[in-house]
């Protein structure tokens, strides 16, 4: 009887308790109409975060990117190595390939000879830096750019290199760098898109290019690279249709706001306002495009300047020129894409070609900015995904070799915008195969970027399926020697 | 039977739970909440709320506290109850305590009162249910919930006050240090020992007997050896520990403690580097020397400006879609100012800057057609730094009257021209540190005059580019298609409008003199290449461009290869010769027959009918694929059996590598009438030495063959 009396006061309890706990849930549940989306995935102090960029005063405003698709050799651009000509043909020792891996183009050869640069080197400017004999115009404004030459990398194929450099993951789900700058600074110009992209194609053997890597990610659409087309209209659809007036455009977009209008009363979707927002955008868009797209009127000097190409629409000097007039007029992020760069073979020709092409250009683009006094607060930057191997791939002779893909060392360079000039960072060994002094990872590379435009890279993150992303992922330094 | 009431207590324990949840949901999501009013009056109570627990709780906790004999039977019977209404009162105030933290606090502080708080509440709450049912061994519990009561006190004041305010009459007030003041080792050295060494290597507790609070114990070292070996980073046990891996059991700070940050890391790393001293001022070291840089970071990071900020309100009201105005940085006082949209300027809108003349460091005015608008408002600016007016279009006798900012560092006036007054003007600016003047229209020795003028002045004159004498680029031909039947319209341009186009039809190589100019399209109505070239003054000629107009012909009765064509490229075999398409410049694309190996023979079968005046082959040349011009063209024509070589030449031979182009090789048949003819190409068969495949066999590619 006694387990019985004292079952029932058990059940009894549970029950109680089970009935209290209700309550509590209860009251949860009404607390929780406190927390709209606390139960949608949705969520983060996003606009506190938003509020307190930049971080920090910025030293750059803008960035154009020319970033050199298919991967230049820094061996005969910027990473002078006599060794490598001296010991021509000889095999590169184990001692210094310390297991590298390899693509699937030399992983089969059995030799890995050595070679040098088909090019002379010499060196100029105050830096006194090595320049080859292909980049002339780059060596005319050595003392203005900071060449680094010991970028590394973590791929080996193009595409995820890319989409590593670009957004800071391998695989392409990610916001590009530009998109992070967009959802971070957003636009200085409310009449253009903070991120614009314009391509190009050189002679030599190309890699493609995809809009993965100018992607939004998980990011608002509106932070997404605008890419602009090499035709008469650089940026389609943006033209009013046929017979249609400015004026009745507006009406229309009025009449349209005021239906979405309606709507937003009814779902309060920000969605919709956001809409409308990008209607307007255009419409301002349509004007200011032209003003900036129109190369007619820029002086003879600049024809000069930049060369005669820039004056041919779809080539990279015209887009160097075109991604000038976008930044001047307060683009955030303009990234260039050049392709052509991926010499496996015929390296001396082709490299020649590639050189020739972009050179004079992006040393123009330099010249440009600092003669309007934008350079101070303008990053350029020029490089591509990887490095080229010290040996030859393929069949090797006194004039024709070709590299493979090298991720261990490159070069790249960057100038203005808060970047010391005439400056050399890093150095490889005598091999060009590893690095010595001061290596940059990518990820340092970009936490750099976003710490010249006035924001801590840890600090810029995005909420996305339950954890928060930021453009270094989970590593990056600034590197603070090569900052004024 | 009496009708059962039910009990404050069962009331106040059914609560319990309610508080239970509600700040359980609280503390979860109070950083995204939206708090109605309501319920923030109710978190700003707990400030008053949170006396009701304190003596509550207290209060009852103190019976189990008390010896037996203090226990009367009045107080046993109502210290339950203080306890549950404490409890509940506990509830309400974490609440509203959780709610009120919704209002921008944080910190430690913050931290360890809001858990502190919560362990009273569920203490208390959980003490109150366990009393009911066990009676002794309560008394530690109760004194420990106490003890936490306090603890919660003591943060809440810390938030409130601020961390050291308890004891802060007992410590002496720290003067600001500036710059020019400051220290190496007390002012950037110490205070990083003193936060994240010091609580293990003090007086009383000196792990590795090592001191770190005194510079005695610095220069010793512990039980390890040296400390700080000046100069000597390797051999410098600070410097070693501090750089181990985070796993090593020697690490510094051990891994459970708060790590050094990045910056901490670097400035003792160079301060032992600069030779670890304990005297030396920051302001003895010169301006680029690492410490400096850290120190110049640290005292004088307080304030540029000292201006007050404009209100947010009135910079949203300055903002529009041409006119952009921000902070240099979130914090800054000092704004920047750009226009943009050049269609939309309207000079009247300058007058709205009147109000932040104070605040505005940086303004651009870049391309704006400011016309007859003054400058003169500038002049109002007491601290503006910097202004752009590349481009904008500015009147002369504005620019001659060009305001004299004293403040101005930078100024950009570039494509503006300038007359000698506004030049003179602008040459009495001596504050200037940088001055862009790129595009303004001056003489070598007005410019020389204004670098004597203002000798401590950056000027740049930018890129004049008239001494500079480049390539031109070739022009571009225009034309629809290749293969034609009457006749064809071709197109000429050049993206400099002003350049000289010279072309030639007739085979012969344009020159700037001779050449026809191109005016207008030009009609051609037989088989030919068209080549061209642009001139201009101040240029070097381009490069030819050229391309060829193939006349569709006869086709003849009947034909064969002789030779079969490499595999890979023999499209459809002979019928490729007269399928009237034009191949286009790809060699894989089947529309091409291609040989290494054998020369390239065809058989071509006349009708008496058929008098052919001329005969095409249509090429492609491409010579980094190794597809050269023929070494050798024989045109052999048969009469009644009897054969006669028409023609037998060597083509020009590729010196280069050059675009991927298609060639046209015509010859003359002289009328003769011929009832057959045979066409024999000869690729190279081992390419020029200059060619990176110097020694391989090279190709021929053909894809027509046009009779006329």
């Amino acid at each position: 009887m006694e387990k019985e009396f004292l079952e029932h006061g058990l059940s009894l309890n549970r029950r109680k308790f089970l009935s209290r706990l209700s309550l509590g849930l209860g009251s949860a549940a009404l607390g929780s109409l406190l927390i709209p989306d606390l139960f949608s995935g949705k969520s983060e102090a996003e606009d506190a975060i938003m509020a307190a960029l930049p971080h920090f005063a910025p030293k750059a405003k803008r960035v154009i990117y020319l970033f050199q698709n298919g991967a230049p050799s820094q061996l005969e651009s910027f990473d002078y190595k006599p060794l490598l000509q001296k010991n021509y043909g000889m095999d590169l020792p184990e001692s210094i390939r310390m297991g590298q891996r390899l693509t699937g183009m030399t992983a089969g050869q059995d030799k890995f000879p050595l070679v040098g640069s088909y090019y002379d080197f010499n060196q100029y400017g105050e830096s006194r830096a090595w320049i080859s004999s292909i980049f002339p115009y780059t060596a005319k404004v050595v003392d203005d750019i900071c060449i680094i030459k010991s970028m590394h990398t973590e791929a080996i194929n193009h595409d995820p290199a890319l989409t590593f450099f670009q957004t800071g993951a391998q695989v392409g789900n990610r916001p590009s760098m530009g998109s992070w700058l967009s959802y971070g600074l957003g636009s200085e110009n409310n009449n253009l898109p903070a991120f614009c992209v314009l391509l190009s194609r050189g002679r030599g053997n190309g890699q493609g290019v995809y809009s993965k890597l100018w992607s939004n990610g998980f990011l608002d659409a509106t932070h997404q690279g605008v890419q602009f087309s090499n035709s008469e209209d650089p940026v389609l659809y943006l033209r009013d249709p046929h017979s249609m007036s400015r004026n009745e455009r507006r009406k229309m977009l009025d009449h349209i706001a005021a239906m979405n209008d309606l709507s937003f009363k009814e779902f309060n979707d920000p969605a919709i306002t956001a809409k409308v927002q990008q209607y307007e955008m255009a419409f301002r868009m349509q004007t200011a495009v032209p003003e900036i797209t129109d190369v007619s009127k820029e002086p003879d000097s600049i024809v000069k300047l930049y060369g005669p190409d820039c004056l041919v629409p779809g080539t990279y000097a015209a887009n160097c020129l075109l991604a000038r007039k976008l930044s001047e007029s307060g683009v955030r992020f303009v990234q260039l894409y050049h392709q052509g760069w991926d010499q496996h073979d015929n390296l001396p020709s082709q490299m020649a070609m590639q050189a020739k092409d972009v050179d004079q250009a992006s040393a123009a683009l330099i010249t440009d900015l600092k003669q309007r006094g934008l350079l101070d607060e303008t990053l350029v930057i020029w490089g591509g995904e990887f490095g080229r191997t010290n040996y030859c791939q393929g069949k090797i002779t006194l004039e024709n070799y070709g590299r493979d893909h090298h991720p261990r060392a490159f070069s790249i360079w960057m100038a203005g915008g808060g970047v010391k000039s005439g400056m050399v960072y890093g150095e490889t060994d005598e091999f060009g195969y590893n690095i010595t002094e001061n290596p940059v990872h990518v990820h340092d590379f970009q936490a750099t970027i976003l710490h010249l435009m006035g924001i801590d890279h840890e600090r810029l993150t995005y909420k996305h399926l339950g954890r928060r992303y930021r453009l270094t992922d989970v590593s990056g330094h600034v590197v603070k020697d090569i900052l004024v | 039977m009496a009708r059962s009431r039910i009990s404050p207590s069962a009331i106040l324990e059914n609560l319990l739970f309610v508080w239970f949840g509600f700040s359980a949901i609280l503390l979860v999501g109070i950083e995204i909440a939206s708090i109605p009013p309501f319920l923030q009056v109710l978190g700003r109570a707990h400030p008053l709320l949170l006396h009701f627990p304190i003596v509550l709780v207290m209060g009852g906790l103190l019976f189990w506290v008390l010896p037996r004999s203090y226990k009367s039977e009045a107080y046993a019977q109502i210290a339950p109850f203080l306890l549950l209404l404490g409890a509940n009162f506990s509830g309400i105030t974490v609440i509203a305590g959780l709610v009120l933290s919704s209002e921008g606090y944080e910190g430690d502080a913050l931290f360890w009162h809001q858990w502190a708080g919560m362990i009273t509440f569920w203490g208390g709450s959980f003490f109150y249910f366990f009393q009911k049912r066990k009676q002794n061994a309560l008394q530690i519990p109760s004194i420990l919930l106490m003890l936490c009561i306090v603890l919660t006190g003591h943060w809440g004041a810390a938030i409130t006050h601020g961390e050291d305010f308890l004891l802060a009459p007992l410590k002496t007030a720290e003067p600001e240090v500036t710059l020019a003041e400051a220290e190496v080792f007390e002012h950037l050295v110490r205070p990083i020992l003193q936060s994240k060494c010091e609580s293990c290597h003090r007086d009383g507790k000196v792990k590795g007997e090592l001191r770190m609070d005194i510079v005695e114990g610095l220069q010793k070292g512990g039980k390890s050896g040296p400390f700080i070996l000046a100069g000597d980073l390797d051999n410098s046990l600070l410097i070693k520990r501090i750089n181990l891996p985070l796993e090593e059991e020697e690490h510094m700070p051990p891994k459970n403690k708060t790590q050094l940050t990045e910056e901490e890391m670097n400035i003792l790393t160079a301060w032992v580097n600069s030779g670890a001293t304990f005297d030396q001022k920051v302001a003895d070291l010169p301006e680029e020397h690492e410490l400096f840089q850290f120190a110049s970071k640290t005292f004088d990071s307080k304030q540029e400006y000292d201006f007050d900020a404009v209100s947010d309100e009135k910079l949203e009201e300055l903002n529009t879609f041409f006119r952009k105005v921000n902070p240099i940085y979130p914090e800054s006082p000092a704004l920047e100012l750009s226009y943009f949209g050049i269609a939309a300027f309207d000079p009247k809108s300058l007058s709205d800057l009147q109000e932040i003349r104070t605040q505005l460091i940086s303004l651009n005015l870049d391309k704006m057609p400011l016309g007859n608008a003054s400058l003169d408002f500038l002049n109002e600016f007491p601290n503006l730094e910097k202004l752009s007016l590349n481009f904008a279009e500015l009147s002369q006798d504005k620019l001659e009257r060009f305001p004299n900012i004293k403040s101005l560092k930078e100024l950009s006036l570039s494509g503006i021209q300038l007359s000698q007054v506004a030049l003179e003007r602008i040459s009495g600016m001596k504050n200037l540190e940088k001055l862009f003047l790129w595009q303004t229209g001056l003489s070598a020795e007005q410019k020389a005059n204004l670098r004597a003028q203002l000798p401590n002045t950056e000027i740049d004159f930018g890129f004049d580019g008239s001494d500079v004498i480049l390539p031109l680029n070739p022009p571009r031909i225009k034309q629809e298609r290749i293969l034609f039947s009457e006749s064809l319209e071709m197109e000429l341009s050049h993206p400099i409008p002003s350049v000289e186009i010279r072309y030639s039809i007739d085979g012969t190589e344009p020159d700037s003199l001779s050449s026809p100019v191109y005016e207008s399209p030009i009609t051609v109505t037989s088989s030919g290449k068209i080549r061209a070239k642009a001139f201009a003054k101040g240029w070097i000629g381009s490069q030819e461009v050229s391309s060829i107009f193939m006349k569709s012909g006869i086709k003849p009765t009947e034909y064969r290869l002789l030779t079969q064509p490499n595999p890979r490229y023999q499209g459809d075999l002979e019928e490729t010769l007269f399928d009237q398409i034009k191949g286009e410049n790809n060699h894989t694309s089947g529309e091409w027959l291609g040989y290494s190996e054998d020369p390239f023979v065809a058989e071509l079968m006349l009708k008496e009918s058929h008098s052919i005046s001329e005969l095409a082959i249509s090429l492609l040349y491409n010579e980094s694929a190794y597809i050269f011009p023929p070494t050798r063209v024989e045109i052999i024509g048969w009469k009644n059996g009897k054969s006669t070589i028409i023609h037998s030449e060597k083509p020009e031979q590729s010196e280069k590598i050059g675009e991927i182009r298609s060639e046209l090789l015509s010859y003359s048949l002289k009328d003769a009438d011929f009832d057959k003819i045979q066409v024999k190409l000869y690729p190279i068969q081992s390419l020029p030495p200059w060619h990176p495949g110097a020694g391989a066999k090279g190709w021929v590619f053909v894809d027509e063959i046009l009779l006329n």
